[in-house]
């Protein structure tokens, strides 16, 4: 037994066991083949994937530092089939080419004769494939380029696009570093993306995505496309480009619901691009509006449907995809693999600490219990109907309140789905209220006022909770609340609960309703909390108020 | 099962390797001349009968009653048969050339010299060997072999056809020219014969001759000359002289005396060490899957009596197997008897109870009885999936899978590997090479397989890991005695730990495998999530009312978990428990046979003080319900004598609540087929009987002429039936006609088939049918 920090599972996972002295050095030796899934307190879970050692693989990494790097850090013995299956995934990658022919244009070639012949046999593959050229050579039409990636990856056989890319419409952008310089990751993200041609970069939230992005465009020298979540980001991106480069006010387009500027830079929403109307995406046509020489997306890992259908097109445009995680909830990491790109460049562990990115966070679920007359009432009531019993509780405002009063002075936040819960509280908390209702101009001098502490205390409803100029809170009390996308919630709590330059921890109650469906939503947003590292305690409301304040009052 | 059974010695393969042992060691000594093999075996020392005993553990079951019953019983067809079998390569090949070069001698003796010529090869120890085990023995002239030998290797030993002095005279155009004029007389030999000659040269020596064209004129131009001779309608057959001529007087191409090499790759012991260890980890954690799965949801019994495709591919799935490991598993199951079918209306696999007691035992202690189930289990669970007899597919878990032969090849694979040093990896190509060396006469194709699938499972059971023999598989392949086999498995397994780590995320996180106390709390505490070098169990509020329910409080949950954890128990867990046990018990659930319900409370009180009662032992469960476990119709008579005025309600909805427990088959009532075993015969057993065979007094067999009713052991008469057969002599039979007298016959066998001799008797040349089992014994002239 060599006592290494990692134990490697049979369904390919593998543990680490963080406290172990060696777990730095493991952490960074699998990082590059293998995903971070759950990150609790004691031992963490990376997945190895396919994907993972393809990408691995692009990146430069051959089978043997795989390997290596599991059995160096293995406990015990890893199963053999694991090594064999990881070498021989690892081989699949880069069998297939696809290269641009001087004579004759697109072409897939392969090293592997047979690999051709089978993919060749492939129903879905066959009709995106021309003439066979010579025995390891096949035409490609240019415009199935994409979809061949796709299909490709399907069947598990990758190919490596070599095939380059076309310049677009050249745009001189340069990076105006006064009073700031690109860090050092910054760079070696910009040339990996750039020395790879198209593909992901990922950093971790406030690790400077947008200097990244802002960095290809200046190496790129020509017209870009930057596709971000919604309007608030591409605000942010503009702000941040305008700031950072010597791209000027007038270069920058805004195309979103409200604005449909094109211009050399264009900044588009995932949103306004998804629209469709009568079966068609009337927005789509944004881009061929230009000769885009670079396409940057915002947040990889949100992409919606659409998008990768029109990215599948623009295969000979690069692309630069940015995101803190390469996990998606609906399981499309293998059309960011092949339509976007591999992953180019992933931040060492370190610096991702460096940034804080582990929320200090205090996440507390308080239970309340129904009365008597609730219960019965809940129990009799419509399967529809239960969820918003449980959530708007009368119980659940005392505990609010109890809470507020406890956090005296910190910026706090109530967070709820049910208005006229919400009214009743902001009543009684004397708070003011936003609802989806409120206009922007009240909505704006709420959040300043409470962004420069002159209001401590805000009840906003889900709707005012999606908008992303959600100004930061080291408290927040959720009294309902559907959820979703686990992913979303989490990364909205991430941008509520950021840590606190003074060290102080944030702190995160949800009000959870006893022995109801409410709870049974608690554990999942429990479970998931956990994994990604939050603190997580379970509070009954009885024991609230005896427990001590944050700060050791009673 | 078609697949060559007969053709694989099974049975008593674990004796084989004695044999080896014994072959070659012994230097040849000058053998003392014998007039018959009964004659010889008598010369032998008692080592060297306890040897032939052992090599042929046959002839010791049931015990023979003299040397003479020995030396007969020894030269039936089906003992020489199996002694043949069970024969390398290296020895065929001398049998073959010992029987070649003994055919032409009047004395039906081979020179050893000739063999020699014939083989190649120094003969002297393959020879040794063979006198070993009974096949030859060595007659004034030299070695001779049984004479049942040339019945069971065929009229064509070494695919050489008929001799020249054979021909049928009429055929006989002209003697086949001498070696020295063959190579002129070929030379001269059209295209077509030419043709026909080097086809027929290495075997088999018969072709089929098309009635006209070139091939036809061919094979006349060969018959005229004397090379071939007409052997039926349609076919010629290579005369053995020429045969061998053309083959440079050898029989064989190339002598294969020796053993083929094995072609080693180092490997470092250490590491098979502890990668056998890790395989035979997973493998005890798949069967304990397994045994969970099936535990939920056994799957059916088809009607062929195997499991569904699509049951084994759900297996596969959920204990992430490939399918052949799978089903690999699954019969690894099925021989440990930890799976059965349980003969229910509806027939399932389902775990046995055997499964709770394989279950409870140590590590070492599980692996080496799924270890030794493997060893000896008749099923050969690689053909899952493939085609079987009448063309369909085998099923996992059914009758198709038994071939028995199987063993065999386990015991010869393992053997192999075991007399290698440690950390030695032969090419699997290089082991089957061996392995199809050491059993010439089975299916070639068939033992490849075999071989690679046995190489492959041994690799899953964690007796070979990169290649090489690990400890655990050299102690199956000595045939270590469980005890000990469990003893080093324990030394070989990552050891279990006994701690886990729990998480805020409700995980608890096992570092190495978990047994004993902590294993069987945590699973019945907590799912398991993953498995591998780790267990990752997950902590529900299922899996604790689980342990609620078997009895566990609150308290006794966390203490055990904060003692087995190196962690703090985190907060949400230990709120998780609790607020599990609070609604655990909330509702009551019981069994009663009556109620008795008034609205009166009063007189459900009188009801209970009542003395008349007592035996209805009445229980007060609500102010306004009794409940007893008397039959309502007996309540309601005890009542109406006690002078109440009750009346019956009909009840409907008395739920009967059990615990729920495992399904667990009875196996008084398993329908598996009992696998026949068969005592191996030990050293010392045969020791004993070698003594005892010495003692007993010799019953005249020759000489005397009979006198009284003709008696002997069954294969005494077959045996001087065949004797008299070859040598064309006459004998004297009793011979018990249909009424029940027996009779004396001097009768000249000509032939033995299927329980028939037919035989001429005085003057006639008529053959006459005699039934072998009429015949109640036999006697020479």
């Amino acid at each position: 037994m060599t006592g290494g920090p990692l134990i490697v599972q049979s369904d390919k996972t593998l543990l680490l066991e963080v406290d172990h002295a060696g777990a730095e050095a493991a952490r960074r030796d699998i990082a590059p083949f293998a995903e971070l899934e759950r990150a609790p307190e004691h031992i963490h879970t990376y997945r190895v994937t396919p994907l993972g050692l393809w990408n691995a693989r692009a990146a430069g990494h051959d089978a043997e530092q795989v390997i290596d790097a599991l059995l160096r850090h293995s406990r015990y013995a890893v199963p053999q089939a694991l090594l064999v299956d990881v070498a021989e995934t690892m081989a699949r990658y880069g069998r297939l080419t696809i290269e641009k022919d001087p004579a004759h244009g697109l072409v897939l070639r392969t090293t592997d004769r047979p690999v051709l012949e089978e993919v060749l046999r492939h129903r879905r593959i066959e009709p995106l494939l021309g003439e066979r050229i010579d025995p390891d050579t096949i035409l490609v039409h240019p415009s199935e380029r994409g979809h061949l990636k796709q299909q490709l990856l399907k069947i598990g056989w990758p190919a490596e696009d070599l095939a380059g890319y076309v310049d677009g419409e050249a745009h001189p952008i340069t990076l105006r570093e006064e009073g700031w310089t690109m860090r050092p990751y910054q760079r070696q993200a910009v040339e990996g993306f750039w020395h790879g041609g198209s593909g992901v970069v990922v950093l971790p939230c406030g690790a400077g995505k947008t200097i990244v992005g802002a960095g290809a465009m200046a190496a790129a020298g020509a017209t870009t496309l930057i596709l971000v979540t919604n309007t608030v980001a591409a605000r942010q991106w503009k702000d941040e480009l305008l700031r950072r480069t010597s791209l000027s006010e007038k270069e920058i387009g805004e195309y979103s619901g409200t604005r449909k500027e094109i211009r050399p830079v264009t900044i588009a929403t995932y949103q306004v691009l998804s629209v469709r109307r009568r079966g068609v995406y009337p927005h789509l046509e944004l881009l061929d509006a230009r000769d885009w020489g670079l396409v940057v997306y915002d947040e990889v890992h949100l992409l919606p449907a659409p998008i990768f259908r029109m990215t599948a097109d623009l295969q000979a445009r690069r692309r630069l995809g940015l995101t803190a995680t390469l996990v998606r909830e609906d399981g499309r990491e293998g059309d960011v693999f092949s339509l976007i790109g591999p992953k180019r460049f992933d931040a060492p562990w370190k610096d991702i600490e460096a940034q804080g990115w582990i929320a200090p966070a205090d996440c507390v679920e308080v239970r309340v219990t129904l009365g008597q007359g609730e219960r019965m009432a809940y129990a009799v009531a419509e399967a529809d109907d239960r969820y918003r019993l449980a959530s708007c509780t009368p119980g659940k405002e005392r505990v609010v309140q109890d809470l507020v009063a406890r956090h005296t002075g910190e910026p706090t936040l109530v967070i709820g789905q049910y208005l006229d819960q919400l009214a009743t509280l902001a009543e009684r908390l004397e708070a003011p209220l936003i609802t989806g209702e409120t206009s922007v101009a009240e909505r704006q001098r709420l959040f300043d006022a409470f962004r420069s502490g002159e209001v401590g205390l805000l009840v906003v409803s889900k709707v005012a909770n999606f908008s992303i100029d959600l100004p930061e809170a080291s408290v927040a009390i959720q009294v309902s609340g559907t959820f979703g996308s686990r992913q979303e919630e989490a990364q909205r709590l991430g941008r509520v609960l950021r840590p606190k330059g003074d060290g102080r921890t944030a702190h995160f109650y949800t009000i959870v309703s006893r022995d109801t469906v409410d709870a049974d939503y608690a554990a999942h947003r429990q479970r998931f909390l956990a994994e990604q590292g939050y603190a997580y305690r379970i509070v009954d409301a009885d024991d609230l108020s005896q427990e001590s304040g944050p700060d050791g009052r009673r | 099962m078609p697949r060559g059974q007969a053709a694989y010695p099974c049975a008593e393969a674990c004796d084989d390797d004695r044999m080896q042992r014994t072959r070659g060691k012994a230097k040849r000594t000058t053998h003392p001349a014998a007039r018959s093999l009964a004659d010889d075996l008598r010369q032998r020392t008692d080592a060297q009968l306890a040897a032939l005993l052992l090599a042929r553990p046959d002839l010791a079951r049931p015990a023979p009653a003299d040397l003479v019953a020995l030396a007969a019983r020894a030269t039936t067809r089906t003992s020489v048969q199996r002694a043949l079998e069970r024969l390398d390569r290296g020895q065929l090949q001398a049998v073959e050339a010992l029987l070649v070069a003994s055919e032409p001698q009047p004395s039906g003796a081979a020179a050893v010299a000739d063999v020699e010529a014939l083989l190649g090869a120094d003969p002297a120890a393959a020879l040794d060997g063979l006198w070993e085990v009974g096949l030859l023995w060595w007659s004034p002239a030299g070695p001779h072999p049984v004479r049942a030998v040339a019945d069971v290797l065929g009229p064509h030993p070494g695919g050489l056809g008929i001799r020249a002095a054979e021909v049928a005279p009429e055929y006989a155009a002209s003697s086949p020219p001498s070696p020295a004029d063959l190579p002129g007389v070929v030379a001269d030999a059209p295209p077509a014969a030419r043709a026909i000659l080097d086809s027929l040269t290495w075997g088999p020596p018969i072709g089929t001759v098309p009635p006209s064209g070139p091939a036809h004129d061919g094979a006349a131009w060969l018959v005229q000359r004397g090379l071939c001779a007409p052997s039926g309608i349609g076919h010629v057959c290579l005369v053995r002289e020429v045969a061998l001529a053309l083959r440079g007087g050898r029989i064989h191409r190339k002598p294969l005396v020796a053993a083929p090499e094995l072609d080693n790759a180092a490997v470092d012991p250490a590491v098979v060490e502890r990668v056998a260890g890790a395989s035979a980890r997973d493998l005890l954690d798949h069967l304990d899957q397994l045994g969970d799965l099936w535990t939920a949801n056994p799957p059916r019994v088809l009607r062929s009596g195997a499991l569904g495709v699509r049951d084994l591919a759900a297996l596969a799935r959920d204990v992430d197997l490939e399918p052949p490991h799978a089903a690999w598993l699954a019969e690894l199951a099925l021989a440990a008897s930890l799976i059965v079918d349980d003969g229910e209306l509806i027939p399932a696999f389902t775990p046995t109870p055997e499964f709770d007691v394989w279950r409870s035992r140590s590590a070492g202690a599980r692996w080496a009885s799924v270890a030794q189930a493997w060893w000896e289990s008749p099923r050969a669970a690689y053909l899952v999936g493939t085609q079987g007899a009448g063309g369909a597919t085998v099923g996992a878990l059914g009758q198709q899978v038994r071939w028995p032969a199987v063993r065999g090849v386990r015991a010869d694979v393992l053997r192999e590997l075991a007399a290698l040093p440690a950390g030695s990896a032969p090419t699997p190509e290089s082991v089957t090479e061996r392995v199809t060396w050491r059993r010439p006469l089975a299916d070639r194709r068939t033992l490849t397989e075999a071989t690679v699938a046995v190489l492959r499972e041994a690799d899953w059971l964690g007796a070979t890991a990169l290649g090489a023999l690990s400890g655990l598989g050299r102690g199956l392949a000595v045939g270590a005695s469980s005890a000990h086999l469990a003893e080093s498995a324990d030394g070989t397994l990552p050891p279990s730990v006994d701690h886990v780590l729990l998480q805020a995320d409700l995980t608890a996180i096992a570092p190495g495998p978990l047994d004993g106390a902590l294993g069987r709390f945590m699973r019945l505490v907590s799912d398991v999530e993953s498995r591998g070098g780790a267990t990752v169990l997950r902590l529900s509020a299922e899996s604790v009312r689980r342990a609620l329910d078997s009895g566990w409080t609150a308290d006794e949950v966390l203490d055990t978990l904060r003692v087995s954890s190196r962690t703090p128990v985190p907060q949400p867990l230990d709120y998780l428990v609790r607020d599990v046990a609070r609604l655990h018990g909330q509702t009551r659930v019981g069994g009663a046979t009556a109620y008795i319900r008034s609205d009166d409370e009063a007189v459900l009180a009188t009801l209970l003080t009542d003395r008349a009662l007592s035996r209805a032992l009445l229980r007060r469960i609500a102010p306004t319900v009794l409940v007893s476990q008397s039959d309502p119709a007996v309540l309601v008579e005890l009542l109406r004598a006690g002078g109440y005025s009750p009346a019956r309600e009909t009840f409907d909805g008395v739920v009967v609540v059990d615990r729920p427990t495992p399904r667990r088959a009875r196996p008084t009532q398993a329908r598996g087929i009992p696998e026949p075993t068969l005592p191996t015969l030990t050293a010392a057993a045969a020791r004993s009987l070698v003594a005892a065979l010495r003692a007993a007094p010799e019953r005249p067999v020759a000489g005397a002429p009979p006198r009284g009713p003709l008696s002997g052991t069954p294969q005494q008469t077959s045996s001087l039936l065949r004797q008299a057969v070859s040598d064309s002599l006459s004998l004297w039979i009793g011979y018990a006609d249909s009424n029940g007298r027996t009779a004396r016959h001097l009768v000249r066998p000509v032939r033995i088939e299927g329980g028939r001799v037919y035989a001429v008797s005085g003057e006639s040349d008529a053959e006459q049918l005699y039934l072998l089992h009429r015949i109640t014994g036999a006697a020479p002239v």
